[in-house]
């Protein structure tokens, strides 16, 4: 359940992401890969050492899910049921996977808004993150 | 025990030299009671901490930030031996204090996300890599003399 404030922070945040969800993207999984190596099993098809090209299109593809999610908010389950049942049926990421990721995600939006990432913004982000991976593992069984 | 390289070391401890103590303390801390709101249970003693202006102003979360990330500098000067620098603390938070060790990751992870706020592009991949090491040493220290 996300308060009418909550919903305000992450469209305000998803307005500076906007457009940019390619570099966005594979500055998170640069992230994730160096900061958690192991998650790089789930990724062999980007190959040993990703290159940019495949890092950009992977992250865009992740970022625009999350704007799927930001244009649905008060309907992710329904809105993303295609992705909860790939990730249920195909991908099966661990869930204890998807706190890592959402870390990497509050680092980069850290580092790229600096003084405009208020505390209610993470809050309402990490809040807004985590109902998302609720809801793509929650097809798993 | 950190398994840190030589050159993550030295980038740590650069980064760290930079770094407002006081400031970065009641922010990390401030940030951990706002965004796990939950937390909020060991600190009844504080006073306001209802909204997030409350939190982020209040001086109580402001000393003890600073106390809390002064401890965490101390660790950053031992790193070859945290399970030693954090033994009386770790007993502190588990026979007087009864907090669940899963909070210290918590805060770690805050902590990371403030040094990101304030260092930018600057806070690469590598030195969060380095630096999440360090939070996951030092929680893991903290929990060692739990029982």
């Amino acid at each position: 359940m996300l308060s009418a404030q909550e919903r305000a922070h992450i469209a305000q945040v998803w307005d500076l992401i906007a457009g940019h969800e390619a570099p966005f993207g594979a500055e998170l999984l640069l992230r994730l890969f160096a900061v958690y190596p192991n998650t790089k099993t789930y990724f062999k098809h980007l190959g040993d050492c990703p290159d940019e090209v495949l890092l950009l299109n992977h992250g865009q593809r992740m970022l625009e899910a999350v704007g799927v999610a930001v244009r649905h908010v008060d309907n992710l389950r329904a809105a993303l049921s295609p992705l909860a049942d790939l990730h249920a049926h195909v991908l099966r990421v661990d869930p204890t996977n998807f706190p890592l990721l959402i870390q990497c995600f509050q680092v980069v939006l850290a580092s790229h808004l600096q003084d405009e990432f208020t505390v209610e913004m993470q809050a309402a982000w990490d809040k807004f993150l985590t109902g998302i991976a609720v809801v793509l593992t929650e097809k798993y069984r | 025990m950190v398994n840190l390289s030589g050159d993550e070391k030295n980038a740590v401890h650069g980064l760290w030299s930079k770094v407002k103590v006081d400031e970065v303390g009641g922010e990390a801390l401030g940030r951990l009671l706002v965004v796990y709101p939950w937390t909020r249970r060991f600190f009844e003693s504080f006073g306001d901490l209802s909204t997030a202006d409350a939190v982020m102003n209040n001086p109580k979360v402001k000393a003890h930030g600073s106390k809390v990330l002064n401890s965490f500098g101390d660790g950053l000067s031992h790193l070859d031996n945290l399970k030693g620098t954090y033994a009386k603390l770790s007993e502190l938070h588990c026979d007087k204090l009864h907090v669940d060790p899963e909070n210290f990751r918590l805060l770690g992870n805050v902590l990371v996300v403030v040094l990101a706020r304030h260092f930018g592009k600057e806070f690469t991949p590598d030195l969060q890599a380095a630096y999440q090491k360090v939070v996951a040493g030092v929680a893991n220290a903290l929990a060692h003399r739990y029982h």
